[in-house]
């Protein structure tokens, strides 16, 4: 049993996301082995060096940042070289690009966006969701030696710590990509809110209280590099216009993180938000339906925890 | 789909006196103008919301007496044993559901002007009304009382023969018997006025009463204001009501409480505007806390979590609604069924509310295009037949109010497919801004409410951001086209009161604009100093006023008309209203018709001034909100430029228009227009409302000949 | 230029969900079925090289009879043939990659484009492996395309609002990203004609499946949100800092 993981790096940082994987990596079947494909592979090694990883291995080949081709390449030749039993990817973008070609390639089990993993045996089993996150499937690869999964951000924790584990690089030839990397733009902000563009929404419901608490709220938000967004009874009252409402009658959106901040959890707010990345709940009442969904809560007067928050930017 | 046992407790019987609701929803007293002599249209409307789940539905006020006679608004009356036939078609459909009937039994006092029955009300003291004047009624001896308290219990026998469940001895909104409780009203120095107990003892009296002849066998009810907002004069929570409630908690089967007074109702019958839901609770509570009987009442309730939380909290034990039962009478059957987005709820505009103030015409609902239509056009709020004509494409040009309506019908009707196509990025048109004038936000409902039926019926599609052209139009490739573009402000000035345009009216200068174009388009009028133009009669020049005095602009309100927003005194919205503007510091100018607009000055004459002196205002910037026009370019070129011929050749078959591209119109009347259109698309000539039936006495040879027999004899002095 | 656009008719559940006796997909009667939000993009991508570079657009999928709707819409959109390979449905990404190769291959291609994802099964793969199976050079994510002389040049769009500019070797496999362009609206008369097109039928070749759903299930709801106290600077401190892992 072994778990290979490659690892995620963007202009000079690896990810966080990588450290996520070796946790995984490790509760499943260690040890882990995690690769880090670059140009110039060792300024990253120490940051992928975390606690649970057994060895780390270079490939020094390709550009500074990342190329399809050349990771492609070079997952493929440690594949050959290690022979792991689960090689563990993010599901990301990155992976998007390279992983399904290595496992269409090689004839490897495959799952992405896996929130659960498992061993029977020898065998791996990988939980993901199906039709809007309405149902959990369990994914069984029976037959094949190694099995590639892309596992969902944000399920694992990350690991973190140092570890010892022994360095060593891999020699893979390369070919030139054919899809090759030119510069890194800036996405222009647009001026108009729009809620279902925002990475993280704080949203706030009637447990605010009054209008003037909107423009508190509004105020942490920019602070937290967040959107405000709202649920209906705000939009009733006239607090703000319809485009800031999340649910059913209103806007879905899926951030990466859904703060709701007062909002009980009403069957057509949840339908608007609960494909939500993270969800934070903050409610005074802990019955309130939102903690079903939610992936955090405290059960806390929300203004304290504002107040709290603003002091943190 | 199950009920969320969160709501279990809405559904759990309760009894009240001799009788049992099997759920916790009950349709208060309220008028639809149909009363007793329309009794088809009454009982349907009534049987509509107990086949929509509710336990009891009452009456509206129904009239005991000739001396209470209302006209010109429309009550019920049980004067005699005719009407007990007219009243039972309600009861029997009621009771078909297993729904209680109830009867609010009413004498109106000083407050019913009796213009047609020409009899005078007797009262406890002789003080014109405070709602209606040159209204006068005789100040009551002993024996009027006696002969009052008669009328009472003659009625509620009509009543219970008629098969009500439920009789109430109703004084609330200030109507007899608490017009005998309140010091305002009652002036009296024998024993029926001066202490509590004296001022108490008429209606104690009655109730008395009346349960003594038919409590055995029918619930007793009484309404009553807990407080009247008018200080000591009126009745007052602590002195009058609650020990009232201790008195004769043992006499009453249930209690429905409410609050204010008649001049004022809207203080009870809140506006979304001013109130929000369940405003009256802590009053409510107040008299549950000393009463052993159930008590009910009405907060203008449409979400189940605030009902549950009411009767938890124990401050009701039944959901009494009114207008939330007219914009969805299926409300408790939704409930039930775990349908809560199908819920059409109520937006608290009160337009139900104004037919009744102006009096005489039957209820319309701006939510729900069937209230009042459920027997004279046969339309059920949730049952549509498929089209015969369902084998067609169509496309709705427009999705606001009228558009979204005439859509989501048509989808219910199974049309193959129906395209609504709309220029803005969202449904609702003009009710997309509407609802973001100051307290307007629950009006947003109309809209949610339609996005979502939409969003559920397969065969619409719904395309946003996307204008069409007459020949996009014509090549679209619907058989049926319906043009639903809405309307627009008036840019020039042009009035119902001259009939002209205004002398340097133009919003597209950057000192004047329309509503739209501030509200829709973001124009910002710079200064300090605005004045706003309006003839139009309903809410939109003072939610503007008000909108741009918050912004901290001094508003001028200018109006040709004695009284602005003179329809807001039919929705209930004045009184709050003007003193909303006035702590805002809106200067209101009435009887002023502006001459011409110049920048920075408008210039306007007195409309009773013979002499046409003028006078000057300073204004930095000018809001034009003088009647708006249909936006009517679309159909005219379909019909007059490609014309009805290439149309035909193109594959439309037909082309409709409904909503304010017709005329401008209320958005009850848009959404009504569209609801009809699709209700009669497959009729022979959908362009054409089929014919309502009507309730009206029709003569024939055999009446023809008996009443006028009958007209000779008292002629002669022979008749019996 | 011939564009191919891969498209898939997705399902979406309803409040009920029933599985198949074997429990391993839901049954069919309880999905509403629709074009998957991607393909639109990706059709309409399509059409705008059409309109710029002349040429065809063809739409392509794995799928059965069911499927037809989702090519028809795309046909209404303005695709000028529409082709179905069938008997590789199933929630396997890389059998439905090779059913659709064979097609691919046999058609010839500039371009072809796939959404970035199903809305029903997320996998994000087919695209991919369809490229690998067809042996040309991709991308995926993208979210702005400019097609030059042999190369393309697109935007592909990371995590954190940033973006990648690639280049491109053409011909090429791109997953294409919702809003990279407003899908174009199809009329009623677009849509009856479409209804009438023929939708060309191939089978597919047996493909190897690596991966095998054994048990679908409804998760247990309700395990419940990891409580963070009840200190609110605690509690905002925890927040804080999970918003910093979320986003980095």
């Amino acid at each position: 049993m072994s778990v290979l993981v490659l690892a995620e790096h963007l202009r000079g940082e690896v990810r966080a996301v990588t450290h996520e994987l070796v946790s995984a990596g490790r509760s499943l079947a260690p040890p882990v082995t995690v690769a880090v494909v670059a140009r110039d592979p060792e300024p990253l090694v120490g940051a992928v060096r975390v606690e649970g990883v057994d060895e780390v291995v270079t490939v020094a080949a390709g550009t500074d940042e990342f190329e399809n081709d050349t990771y492609q390449q070079a997952l493929e030749a440690l594949i050959a070289a290690r022979r792991p039993r689960v090689v563990l990817l993010a599901f990301s973008v990155n992976a998007m690009g390279y992983a399904p070609a290595v496992a269409a390639k090689l004839g490897l089990g495959f799952a992405s966006d896996v929130h659960g993993m498992a061993l029977e045996g020898d065998s791996v089993i990988a939980t993901r969701s199906f039709y809007g996150g309405k149902v959990d499937a369990e994914v069984a690869f029976p037959g094949v030696d190694t099995v590639l999964l892309l596992l969902r951000p944000t399920t694992w924790p990350p690991a973190e710590g140092a570890s010892d584990a022994p360095v060593s690089s891999l020699h893979v030839d390369v070919a030139p990509s054919r899809a090759r990397h030119v510069e890194f733009v800036d996405v222009a902000a647009s001026t108009d809110v729009d809620i279902t563009q925002a990475d993280v929404l704080l949203s706030v419901g009637r447990g605010i209280g009054d209008a003037d608490a909107i423009l508190q709220f509004e105020g942490l938000a920019a602070k937290m590099g967040a959107t405000l967004s709202v649920s209906r009874p705000i939009v009733d009252a006239g607090w703000m216009p319809a485009s800031r409402q999340v649910g059913q009658s209103g806007k879905t959106v899926k951030p990466k993180v859904y703060l709701a901040f007062g909002i009980s959890g009403a069957v057509q707010h949840l339908a608007g938000m609960k494909a939500s990345g993270t969800i934070i709940a903050v409610n005074t009442d802990p019955d309130a339906s939102i903690f079903n969904v939610a992936h955090y809560g405290a059960v806390v007067d929300l203004f304290d925890v504002a107040e709290e928050l603003e002091k943190l930017y | 789909m199950a009920r969320d046992p969160k709501h279990d407790i809405l559904f759990e019987p309760i009894q009240i006196g001799p009788k049992t609701m099997k759920n916790r929803f009950y349709q208060i007293p309220h008028c639809n103008g149909f009363g007793s002599e329309k009794p088809f249209s009454q009982a349907f409307f009534r049987a509509v919301k107990a086949e929509g789940g509710y336990a009891a539905v009452s009456t509206e006020y129904c009239s005991i007496s000739p001396e209470s006679d209302d006209t010109h608004r429309m009550s019920a009356r049980l004067w005699d044993d005719e009407d007990i036939k007219n009243l039972s078609l309600m009861c029997d459909m009621l009771h078909e559901h297993d729904a209680l009937a109830a009867c609010e039994l009413w004498y109106g006092g000083p407050h019913a002007p009796c213009m047609e029955s020409r009899c005078v009300a007797r009262g406890p003291s002789q003080i014109p009304s405070d709602f209606e004047y040159m209204t006068y009624a005789i100040e009551a001896d002993k024996d009027d009382i006696r002969y009052l308290q008669k009328l009472y219990v003659d009625a509620a026998k009509r009543a219970r023969t008629a098969g009500f469940d439920i009789v109430y001895v109703y004084g609330s909104h200030s109507y007899l018997p608490q017009q005998f409780l309140t010091p305002f009203y009652n002036k009296r120095t024998d024993e029926y006025g001066g202490s509590f107990e004296n001022r108490a003892r008429f209606w104690r009296e009655t109730i008395e009463l009346v349960k003594e002849a038919v409590g055995d066998d029918t619930a007793i009810a009484v309404r009553m204001s807990t407080d009247m907002f008018i200080g000591e004069a009126g009745t007052q929570l602590e002195r009058d009501c609650l020990p009232f409630v201790e008195l004769v908690d043992d006499l009453v089967d249930v209690w429905d409480i409410n609050l204010s007074g008649i001049a004022e109702w809207g203080e009870d019958a809140t506006p979304s505007r001013f109130y929000e839901q369940g405003r009256a609770l802590p009053w409510q509570g107040a008299v549950k806390a000393v009463s052993k009987k159930p008590v009910l009442g009405v907060g203008r309730w449409t979400n189940p979590d605030g009902m549950v939380e009411a009767i938890r909290e124990g401050k009701l034990d039944i959901i009494a609604t009114c207008r939330p039962s007219t914009s969805d009478p299926f409300l408790p059957k939704k409930i039930e069924e775990g349908r809560l987005d199908d819920i059409r709820e109520c937006i608290g505009c009160n337009i139900c509310i104004s037919r009744w103030e102006i009096g005489g015409p039957p209820l319309i609902c701006t939510q729900n295009a069937t209230a009042g239509e459920e027997y004279r056009r046969g339309w059920h709020p949730e049952k549509f037949t498929t089209a015969r004509n369902a084998d067609n494409d169509v496309l709705v040009v427009g999705a606001g109010p009228a558009g979204m309506e005439c859509a989501m019908v048509l989808g219910k009707r199974g049309m193959r497919r129906v395209h609504l196509v709309e220029a803005a990025d969202d449904m609702g048109g003009t009710m997309r801004w509407i609802p973001q004038l100051p307290g307007l936000g629950e009006w947003a409902r109309l809209v949610n409410y339609r996005k979502i039926q939409i969003d559920k019926l397969k065969n619409i599609e719904f395309i946003p951001s996307t204008t069409l052209s007459a020949t996009d139009v014509s090549a679209y490739g619907a058989e049926i086209v319906v043009i639903a573009t809405g309307s627009y402000w008036a840019t020039d000035g042009l009035n119902g009161a001259s009939h002209d345009v205004i002398s340097g009216a133009d919003a597209s200068l950057a000192w004047q604009a329309t509503p739209d174009q501030i509200m829709d388009e973001g124009k910002q009028l710079d200064g300090e100093r605005i004045l706003v133009f309006d003839n139009d009669g309903y809410f939109m020049g003072v939610s503007i006023s008000e909108m741009l005095a918050l912004e901290g602009k001094k508003v001028t309100l200018m109006t040709p008309m004695g009284h602005v927003a003179p329809y807001m005194h039919f929705t209930l919205e004045a009184p709050n209203m003007h003193r909303r503007l006035h702590s805002l510091g809106v200067e209101i100018v009435p009887y002023y018709l502006p001459s011409r607009f110049e920048p920075g000055t408008v210039v306007a004459t007195h409309v009773y001034d013979e002499h046409g002196h003028e006078r000057t205002w300073e204004a930095d910037g000018v809001v034009l909100v003088s009647q708006r026009r249909s936006n009517e370019q679309l159909y005219r070129s379909l019909k007059d430029d490609v014309g009805l011929e290439a149309l035909k050749a193109d594959g439309v078959d037909a082309l409709y228009r409904i909503g304010d591209c017709e005329a401008p119109r209320l958005t009850a009347d848009a959404v009504f227009s569209g609801h009809r259109l699709a209700r009669e698309i497959d009729s022979p000539d959908p362009s054409v409302p089929l014919p309502f039936r009507r309730e009206r006495r029709v003569v024939d040879a055999d009446t023809i000949a008996s009443e006028r027999a009958w007209h000779e004899a008292v002629v002669a002095g022979t008749a019996a | 230029m011939k564009t191919i656009v891969c498209v898939k008719q997705v399902r979406t559940l309803g409040d009920e969900v029933e599985f198949t006796d074997d429990g391993t997909d839901v049954r069919p009667d309880y999905v509403d079925l629709a074009l998957n939000e991607w393909d639109s993009y990706a059709t309409e991508e399509a059409l705008l090289l059409r309109e710029a570079h002349g040429g065809e657009v063809l739409v392509l999928t794995c799928g059965g009879k069911e499927s037809e709707p989702a090519l028809r819409r795309c046909l209404a959109m303005g695709a000028d043939r529409a082709a179905r390979v069938e008997g590789a449905e199933g929630n396997d990404a890389i059998r439905v990659a090779h059913a659709l190769a064979g097609v691919v291959r046999e058609e010839g291609a500039d371009l072809v484009l796939c959404g970035v994802q199903s809305s029903d099964s997320v996998q994000a793969a087919t695209g991919t492996a369809l490229a690998e199976l067809l042996g040309l050079p991709r991308v995926a994510v993208v979210t702005r395309l400019e097609v030059g002389q042999g190369t393309a040049r697109v935007h592909r769009e990371l995590e954190g609002g940033l973006a990648d500019v690639v280049d491109v070797e053409m011909p090429a496999v791109l997953t294409i990203q919702t809003g990279i362009n407003k899908p174009r609206y199809a009329n009623l008369r677009a849509i009856k004609q479409a209804e009438q097109v023929e939708i060309a039928v191939s089978q597919a070749e047996d493909a190897p499946s690596a991966s095998r759903v054994r048990r679908m299930f409804v998760p247990a709801r309700g395990a419940g949100a990891e409580m963070l106290g009840t200190d609110p600077a605690e509690v905002a401190g925890r927040i804080a800092e999970i918003v910093r892992e979320r986003t980095a």
